[in-house]
Order: C-alpha cells, then sequence, then structure tokens
C-alpha cells in the first residue's frame, strides 16, 4: 500500500467524514491530537509519508495484506472473517464479580494474560463519566476498572502508540474492530522499520455495530442523565428499541432511533462487525446475558483462552449452531451494506490515487459480502 | 547636562523631536503632564517624569486617552499650564470629551501632543489626527522642524491661554523619533499655584463654573476664537516661504514634509523655479497668508501626510477668492501627483517637482528597488515580525492555538493592541483571527458570543493584555458578562506596558516617577463583575490546555489570566530562568514523529536548524531560558536544566 502523509490523511479521511476517532494516527507525533473523539491536526506537517497515514484504517487499506499480517492468508469476504473456532464463554471462578457487560470474557482473558505475564501492558477503554478514556494498564487487578461498553467512539489505539513509546514489547489490546484493522496495519511493518518486532502480543477485539459521536451522544444525554453518575449502558436485544444508561439515581431509557442519530458517518462504511483482524473477538451471546460469543480466530488467540480455561479465569462451552448463523448473518448484512455503500460513493479500489476507503480483492468484491 | 534642566539660554541641543517638544514645554512652564503611552508619542511623558521633581510639574501615565486629557483639562481650569501626549488614534478616544472641552474652554495654557504614524511604522492603523481640528474646532499647529517643535511648543501654551482654547500640536514619527539640532531657551520659575475658581456668573471665562452650556452662546464664542485664532495665524512666524518671489512651482507642506521638500528641492537644483510655503498653523487657516501665496504661482503642489487636508481646506479658500487669485493648476493627492496613502520622502516630492517642471531626474534607477532586495536575499535570511525568545506571548499563543484546534469545533481568537497583535502572523500561530483599537477584542468577542440562536456553536476567545485592560477592555467585559455571552477572556499579563517602554499602569505599584502606588488586581475587578476567574501559567503548557479545554465546555463569560512576565522586563534583569540544551542523540529532527517541530512551527528566535547535522541546537546569546521549547519537544531531546544563581 502506498504510504501518505498526514495532509493527505486529512484530506481524504477527515474530511471526508471517515474517521471514526480510533486514535491510529495519534500519540506519534505532535501534530495529531484527539479530544472527544475527534482527530484533530495542530499543524501542518511537509512529510510525505508518515506513520499518520500508514496506520489509518480508513485509507485505501489493502485488507488482502492485513489479512496475510495477521492470519498468514488473504482476506476472503467471508461474513465472520478468518477463524478456528466459536464459542460461548464468561469469566471463571478465578474472576471476581464485576461490572461486566455480559459475560465478562474480554476482562477475564486481559487479566489472565498480564498475570501471567504473556502481556507486559495491556491497552483498555474506561470511561470518566460518560466519556471514554483508553489506559495503559499494567497490573491485572486494575483490568476490570475498564470493563463494560462505552458505545462511543474511543482513541484507544492512540493509548497503544503510547504504549509503544514507553518501551512495551507484548501489548494487549481491547479493540473494536476499526481499532483492530489499525493495529493489524501496524504489525505489518508499513514502514519499513529495521528491526521490527510485533508490538502486539494479544488483540481481543469486541463485537461493534457502531460507535457513537461523543460530542453528539452526550448532547442528547445531558439533562436526562447525570453523566457523572453513569454506571453502565446497555442496548437489549429487539425488539426493545431502547438504550438502557444506568446511573447511581437509576435507570433512564432512551429511545434507540434518538441514539442511532448520533452514530457518525464513518461507521456507515465499516465492512466488519467482528473485529476480524483481531487474535479473538467478543460479543454478545444472543438470548444470554451472563454469557458472551467468543470468535477465536489465531493460535496466539487459542493458546490465551486454553490458558485462561486451565487456570479458571475463563469458562467456555459450544455455542448453538442457530446462534453462529444468526451471528454470521448480521455480519454478512454489514459488511454488503458497507461494501454498497462505499462502492456507490467511489471509495472501493478507486486506482485514480485517490484515498479511497478500502482496498479489496476483485473476488471479495464480487462477492459483495454475501 | 542634560538638556532637561538646561538653564543656559541659547545652547545648542541635538534633540529628538518629542525632546524639543519636552524643553518647549518646560520653558513654558507647564505644571501637569498626562499621556497613555503610544508610539511614536511615549518619550514626551517619559521624559518630562525626569523632569518632574526639579521643575515641580505632576506626571501622569493615565489609564487612557480620554482620561489623560481630563487630567490635564483640570489643572487648566485651575490655573496651570498642561500638556497631554497621545498617539493617533489617541485622539479618538480622546474626542468625546475634546469636543466639551473646546465648547467649554480652558484657562492655564493646554496643549494637546498627537503624534501620527504615517506609513503605520508601529500602529495597526494610518489615522490622520488633524481632520479632528476642524471637526471640534480647535486650533492646530504642525511644526516644520526641530528647533520649531521646540518653539512652537513653548508658544503654543501662550496661544492657548490668549484663546482660552485647548490648541492641538500634531507631530509625525519622523518629526517625533528623528534629531536636529535646537538652540534652548529660558526656563521659567517653578512656582506654581493651583485654585479652580467656580464662583463667579456663568459664561465668566476666568472664574464661573466651567460647562458647555448655553450651548449656542458657548459655539458662538468658540467661532470666535478661531477668527481670532486665523488673525494671530496671519502674522505667525511659524508660517515661512522659501523661495523667488514668483515661483513656477509652488509647494504647500507641514511638518516633517517641509524637510522632504525642501531636500527635493535641492536635488533638483530648483531653487529658482520652485518656492516652498510651510504652515505651521494649520488650522484654522490664515486666508490674507493664503491669498498672498496663491498669488505668487500659477501652479500648486500640496506635499503632506497622509490625506490632503490642508489641500482640501486650501483649494476652498481658493475657490472663495477665485476672482482674487486666477485659475490655478493644483496637484497634490486628489490628483494622483502624490500617493494618497503612505509615508512621504523625498523621492516622492522630487517626482512630483519634476513630472510637473518637466525636468529629467530619476532619484534612483527604476529597477533600483527590485536589485535590492534581489542582493539582500544573498546577505540576509527573510525575518519574520516575531515575538522575541522567551516571550510569554509565544507560549499563550501555542496554548490557546492548540486548545482551539484540539476542541475541533472552529474557535478562534478576537485579538487587542499590544505586542501581542503579533499573534495573527506565524509567530503566534496565526491564531488572532480580527484585531481593531484597544478594548475591541472582548467588544467583539462579546457580540460573538451572543450568535448561538443563529447557528454559531465556534468557542469564542479574546485576548488582551493587562495595560489595555485598564484602558478599554473594561467596559466590554462588562457588557459581556452582563449580557451572559458565551466568551473566554484571556488576560495577557505581563506585568507592564511591554510594546511601549513598561510604563506603569494601574494594575503595577508604580507611578511615571518611580514612586509606589496602590496597584489594582484585574483578577479583583473581574469578579466584582461577577465573571468566574481563573489563573494559568502560559509556560505550563499542559495546565494552561487543560484549562484551556475545560473553559471551552462552559458557558458564559469566563476570564483565564495567563500571568507570566515580559521576557524583556527589566524587572527579570536578563537572568535565565533555565539553561536549555538539546540533546543531538535524542532529537529525531526530520523524521516521523517531529519534522522539525520546534524550528519549523513553534520558531522561537533561539533554536535554530543545523540541516547539516539534521539536529536542532540552542542559540545559547539569545535564548532567555523560559523553558517552554523543552515541554514542545515530542522526543524529549530539549532539556532544561535549572540556570544557577
Amino acid at each position: 500500500m502506498k504510504v501518505l502523509g498526514s495532509n493527505e490523511l486529512i484530506a481524504a479521511v477527515i474530511d471526508a467524514g471517515l474517521c471514526t476517532g480510533c486514535g491510529a494516527c495519534v500519540s506519534l507525533c505532535p501534530y495529531l491530537k484527539s479530544h472527544d473523539g475527534k482527530t484533530a491536526l495542530l499543524f501542518p506537517c511537509t512529510r510525505p509519508e508518515g506513520r499518520c497515514f500508514a496506520y489509518c484504517p480508513k485509507v485505501e487499506v489493502d485488507l488482502d495484506e492485513a489479512s496475510l499480517t495477521v492470519f498468514g492468508k488473504p482476506y476472503t469476504g467471508e461474513p465472520l472473517g478468518h477463524y478456528i473456532d466459536i464459542k460461548a464463554a464468561r469469566a471463571g471462578h478465578k474472576m471476581k464479580k464485576g461490572n461486566f457487560q455480559a459475560g465478562g470474557t474480554v476482562s477475564a482473558i486481559m487479566t489472565y494474560a498480564l498475570q501471567k505475564k504473556i502481556l507486559d501492558a495491556a491497552v483498555l477503554t474506561g470511561r470518566d463519566g460518560l466519556r471514554p478514556v483508553p489506559r495503559i494498564v499494567t497490573s491485572p487487578a486494575s483490568v476490570a476498572e475498564s470493563a463494560s461498553s462505552n458505545y462511543s467512539a474511543a482513541p484507544t489505539v492512540s493509548a497503544f502508540n503510547q504504549a509503544m513509546k514507553e518501551g512495551y514489547k507484548r501489548i494487549g489490546v481491547v479493540a473494536t474492530p476499526c481499532q483492530a484493522l489499525a493495529l493489524a496495519q501496524i504489525r505489518s511493518n508499513p514502514m519499513k522499520e529495521k528491526n521490527f518486532t510485533d508490538p502486539t502480543a494479544l488483540v481481543a477485539g469486541i463485537f461493534c455495530t457502531w460507535a457513537l459521536d461523543y460530542r453528539r451522544f452526550r448532547k442528547l444525554l445531558e439533562g436526562r442523565v447525570d453523566l457523572n453518575a453513569i454506571i453502565k449502558m446497555d442496548i437489549p436485544p429487539p425488539p426493545a428499541e431502547k438504550m438502557e444508561i444506568f446511573t447511581k439515581n437509576g435507570t433512564v431509557e432512551i429511545p434507540l432511533p434518538e441514539v442511532r442519530e448520533q452514530v457518525p458517518e464513518g461507521c456507515g462504511y465499516c465492512f466488519d462487525m467482528t473485529a476480524e483482524f483481531a487474535d479473538l473477538s467478543v460479543g454478545v451471546h444472543e438470548g444470554r446475558t451472563d454469557s458472551n460469543t467468543l470468535i477465536i480466530r489465531t493460535e496466539r488467540g487459542a493458546d490465551a483462552v486454553n490458558g485462561a480455561v486451565r487456570d479458571g479465569y475463563l469458562e467456555v462451552s459450544d455455542l448453538p449452531k442457530e446462534n453462529r448463523e444468526h451471528l454470521a448473518a448480521a455480519a454478512g448484512n454489514k459488511k454488503r451494506r458497507a461494501m454498497e455503500k462505499a462502492a456507490g460513493e467511489g471509495l472501493v479500489n478507486t486506482g485514480s490515487g485517490r484515498c479511497a476507503a478500502v482496498r479489496l480483492s476483485s473476488i471479495t468484491v464480487q462477492r459483495g459480502g454475501r | 547636562m542634560s538638556y532637561l534642566f538646561d538653564t543656559k539660554s541659547g545652547t545648542r541641543y541635538l534633540m529628538m523631536g518629542n525632546d524639543a517638544i519636552v524643553r518647549g514645554a518646560l520653558e513654558a512652564g507647564v505644571g501637569v503632564a498626562s499621556a497613555y503611552p503610544g508610539t511614536p508619542s511615549s518619550e514626551i511623558i517619559e521624559q518630562l517624569s525626569r523632569a518632574s521633581r526639579e521643575r515641580n510639574i505632576y506626571v501622569e501615565w493615565s489609564v487612557n486617552e480620554k482620561v489623560a486629557v481630563e487630567v490635564a483639562f483640570a489643572a487648566s481650569i485651575a490655573g496651570l499650564r498642561s500638556i497631554c501626549a497621545m498617539k493617533q488614534n489617541g485622539v479618538n478616544v480622546a474626542s468625546d470629551f475634546l469636543l466639551h472641552v473646546a465648547l467649554s474652554g480652558t484657562r492655564g495654557g493646554m496643549v494637546l501632543v498627537h503624534c501620527d504614524d504615517p506609513g503605520a511604522l508601529s500602529s495597526i492603523n494610518e489615522g490622520e489626527s488633524r481632520h479632528f481640528a476642524r471637526m471640534l474646532e480647535l486650533p492646530l499647529l504642525e511644526p516644520g522642524d526641530f528647533q520649531e517643535a521646540k518653539d512652537m511648543t513653548a508658544w503654543a501654551f501662550g496661544l492657548s491661554e490668549e484663546l482660552r482654547s485647548l490648541v492641538m500640536m500634531r507631530s509625525v514619527t519622523r518629526l517625533s523619533h528623528a534629531s536636529g539640532n535646537v538652540t534652548i531657551g529660558d526656563l521659567p520659575p517653578t512656582d506654581k499655584k493651583a485654585v479652580f475658581r467656580y464662583d463667579g456668573p456663568l459664561g465668566d471665562p476666568d472664574t464661573g463654573p466651567v460647562v458647555t452650556m448655553p450651548v449656542p452662546k458657548n459655539h458662538v464664542l468658540l467661532q470666535n476664537k478661531l477668527k481670532k485664532a486665523r488673525e494671530l495665524f496671519e502674522k505667525s512666524p511659524f508660517n515661512t516661504y522659501t523661495g523667488p518671489e514668483k515661483p513656477e512651482l509652488l509647494i504647500i507642506t507641514s511638518s516633517a514634509c517641509n524637510l522632504y521638500s525642501l531636500e527635493a528641492v535641492r536635488l533638483l537644483n530648483a531653487g529658482g523655479r520652485v518656492g516652498v510655503l510651510k504652515l505651521g498653523t494649520t488650522w484654522p487657516l490664515p486666508p490674507e497668508l493664503i491669498k498672498k501665496s496663491l498669488s505668487r504661482a500659477d501652479k500648486i503642489l500640496f506635499v503632506e501626510e497622509v490625506l490632503p487636508f490642508t489641500e482640501e481646506n486650501v483649494k476652498i479658500l481658493a475657490a472663495e477668492m477665485a476672482a482674487e487669485v486666477g485659475i490655478i493648476k493644483f496637484y497634490g493627492k486628489n490628483d494622483g501627483t502624490i500617493p494618497m496613502t503612505g509615508e512621504m520622502n523625498p523621492d516622492i516630492v522630487v517626482d512630483a517637482c519634476a513630472k510637473i517642471l518637466g525636468i529629467t531626474y530619476s532619484p534612483m534607477p527604476a529597477d533600483y528597488e527590485a536589485a535590492a532586495q534581489e542582493m539582500l536575499k544573498t546577505l540576509s535570511p527573510v525575518r519574520d515580525l516575531t515575538f522575541c525568545p522567551g516571550c510569554p506571548h509565544r507560549a499563550s499563543f501555542w496554548n490557546i492555538h492548540n486548545a482551539l484546534a484540539i476542541d475541533n469545533r472552529h474557535g478562534f481568537t478576537c485579538g487587542d493592541i499590544g505586542c501581542y497583535t503579533l499573534g495573527f502572523l506565524p509567530c503566534g500561530f496565526n491564531t488572532m483571527k480580527t484585531s481593531h483599537s484597544m478594548g475591541s477584542g472582548i467588544g467583539i468577542a462579546s457580540g460573538f458570543g451572543k450568535l448561538k440562536q443563529f447557528g454559531m456553536d465556534q468557542p469564542i476567545v479574546t485576548v488582551c493584555g493587562d495595560s489595555t485592560f485598564f484602558h478599554a477592555a473594561i467596559p466590554a467585559l462588562v457588557n459581556a458578562v452582563h449580557n451572559k455571552s458565551d466568551v473566554i477572556f484571556i488576560l495577557l499579563d505581563n506585568s507592564g506596558t511591554a510594546m511601549t517602554g513598561f510604563q506603569p499602569h494601574p494594575g503595577t505599584p508604580l507611578d511615571a516617577t518611580g514612586h509606589e502606588l496602590p496597584d489594582i488586581d484585574p483578577a479583583a475587578v473581574c469578579r466584582s463583575l461577577g465573571a468566574t476567574v481563573e489563573y494559568a501559567d502560559p509556560f505550563d503548557i499542559d495546565g494552561t490546555q487543560t484549562a484551556l479545554l475545560r473553559l471551552m465546555e462552559e458557558g458564559g463569560a469566563r476570564v483565564l489570566i495567563m500571568k507570566q512576565m515580559c521576557a524583556l522586563s527589566p524587572a527579570k534583569k536578563g537572568k535565565k530562568k533555565f539553561e536549555v540544551r538539546v540533546d543531538e542523540n535524542v532529537c529525531i529532527g526530520e523524521n516521523c514523529g517531529c519534522n522539525r517541530f520546534c524550528t519549523r512551527i513553534f520558531r522561537c528566535p533561539g533554536l535554530v536548524w543545523d540541516p547539516e547535522r539534521g539536529v536542532a541546537v540552542v542559540d545559547e546569546v539569545i535564548c532567555a531560558g523560559c523553558g517552554v521549547c523543552a515541554s514542545i519537544c515530542p522526543s524529549g531531546a530539549i532539556r532544561k536544566t535549572e540556570a544557577r544563581a
């Protein structure tokens, strides 16, 4: 993939409304900063190529390259991406009961991996009131503080960049699909650095249909919810059509259509629901509130799961076939919608030198997410 | 001996124009002098303050020009002679009061010295203050050289007393700040007594209450004063003519343009063909003198700065006198012979005279300017206007710029008047987006902060210096607070009137003569209005930006005082707080992650890019040791250590 500079990044991604605020371009240099979910260029940088562009998941990402980096094989366009196995999972007896979104699977695996020194640091996303705050965590006991979903876009990869800068070598990351794609690019050594080693030791992806624009979300809730008293947020399964905000002062329900209006445009181009470029991906377990769906994608992902099960941090069971099919259907729908939107706007494989949203093999384009 | 104290009449000194004005005031026995600093007028009060004790003068840096005139006026109606100095736009500030002073009249001689800045060498406008004399119906003088600057000032006090009117005397940068020979006169005794008499009948100029009413009667009196001024000016020795009895071309000029005109005639060797009428009393014009002058030549060229003030006034008289003076061909600004804007110089006058007289003369080769510019490129690098090394304003604008950019809602900064006016340039990271008169930053911001109902959601920031705060910002801040305008008012407090030379202001604890005064705390003023007030140290980059980002989330009028003393402040005594150096092994230079952030973006003159080694270095000679660059270096390559005492 051709690497360009920050000026092209701003034009192709931020000005084009594709930015999801993942933070991949932040904490690399003093020019780009993230605040309230938005990325800003403070000053023009004249470099013709830079890591900011190279890491961005919304420039012309070559999914084959990313897939080769993570899985050693090209991208197929299958709804759930490459995987080894899919399980149902939840935190095991070694984990204290926490403020988990569902089964506590991500917290359990990260706690285990830190405890066993598989990781020297974990990049997690906690919350300050409503605002998501990425954190570098080194103590297993601190993992649970970042548990539960934020529903807003967060610059998590910026904390990963910071962790790299601070010298951590085996970093674990809990990442949304766009963040996992950014990490896949970082791992592909796009700047051809000498003596490069993969700085990640485990990428735990989380399912994502969209993440809200933080400022718009905050504006939606202001006056209805005491933002500093929020404990947890959840969207119960259909046909509820609502978001539940649990606070110290009680639960507030926001109609889902109002919430969806706060989804940034950039999410509409996302073809990945299940964080296909992660080592393992975790999301809801349809019909269960105390368990997760766990997709194991790579060997090191499988090792982490097996170890966590062995040592009592995690419990796994088989996921019913029906659940798998529903999941694949939902993921396929997202992929198809995104590809149609991107293709309709000329953002796939432009070949014109313009920085498209995505670069795909012709086979994948033909499949169109089916 | 200083010219200030020399009592030996007849001694000759090389004096700056402003010094000559000061000596003139001393020779007139001035009792009270007041001003607000502004280039090119500031030295007048500074020098008078040095003589204040020995010459028994009360000297004051007033809060603004209007108050300065009011202070001087009080002295006048208490029977003292008083002088007031300001730059051109100061007259605008003072004009409301001046309009009323004209109508009420004065007692002790009162002179307003207003120094214009043609070419805007140290101004953000090219205001022409002479028009105020006509508008306010006040007599106007313009010294044509340095000796006249002294003599005319001394004379102006007597003129004021004779007319019972304030007298305006206009200087320009090239007179105020250039130097020439001046022969001094006597200094009077220093005993002065101030009494304000008010118990006489209304309308009695010596003993009655001093009010502008009844207006119809006083306005007639004012016009009579101008009539008397005209008569006096007919005989004034400050209106001089040099040249043949009947020249081919008559130049009518005043002020520094007199010197340019004389030089032009000399350069053209046209003394036998060109006459120069130098007017020292430019409003009201003496009609008989003008008639006589217009009768000398058929061609008249006006040479003046900035606008065609005398040109138009003479043309009115010429129309009235047409039957006697005949048809005259006028050259000047209105017909484009002389540029309508900018500073004049001898070349412009040479060019105009040569064209009118058909003389072939080129003051310089046509391509001189371009060739000189080209040659300069090889001799010196292009240098932008910039803040001094270690200037707190660079750090302040860095913080404001970055906070606005990080906030990412297209917020912007309304500017004001001071060194920090440079904030619209790259040295201030192009942060300032408006810049007008003193105090107008918060005034404009107050307006912007009320545009929410029209969909404007950009954060509004305004900056204001500590001296400007007292000068004109307070009423606008009151407006913003009272009207619940959503603005962040940033007071750039560098502890003095830095731009004009560290004159004290009401926030500093000293007066013009160095005596202690109670200093007024701007924070207390703001709090008393009901604004929230916070402090930040602009050198604390993270702390200041965090505070700004938080303030941008809040509503209403918020005050942030960024306090850090000017790098050049005499109080700092040139002492460095930090020794700063670059660790060349850590500096990543042009690589991704920096790209010369300190020398390409931050651009403190104390940081230098070494292209050969590809690293930044600190110029120890000019580094002021503020240490801010150590905070902005992304690699931690710039190291600061506490400087040894």
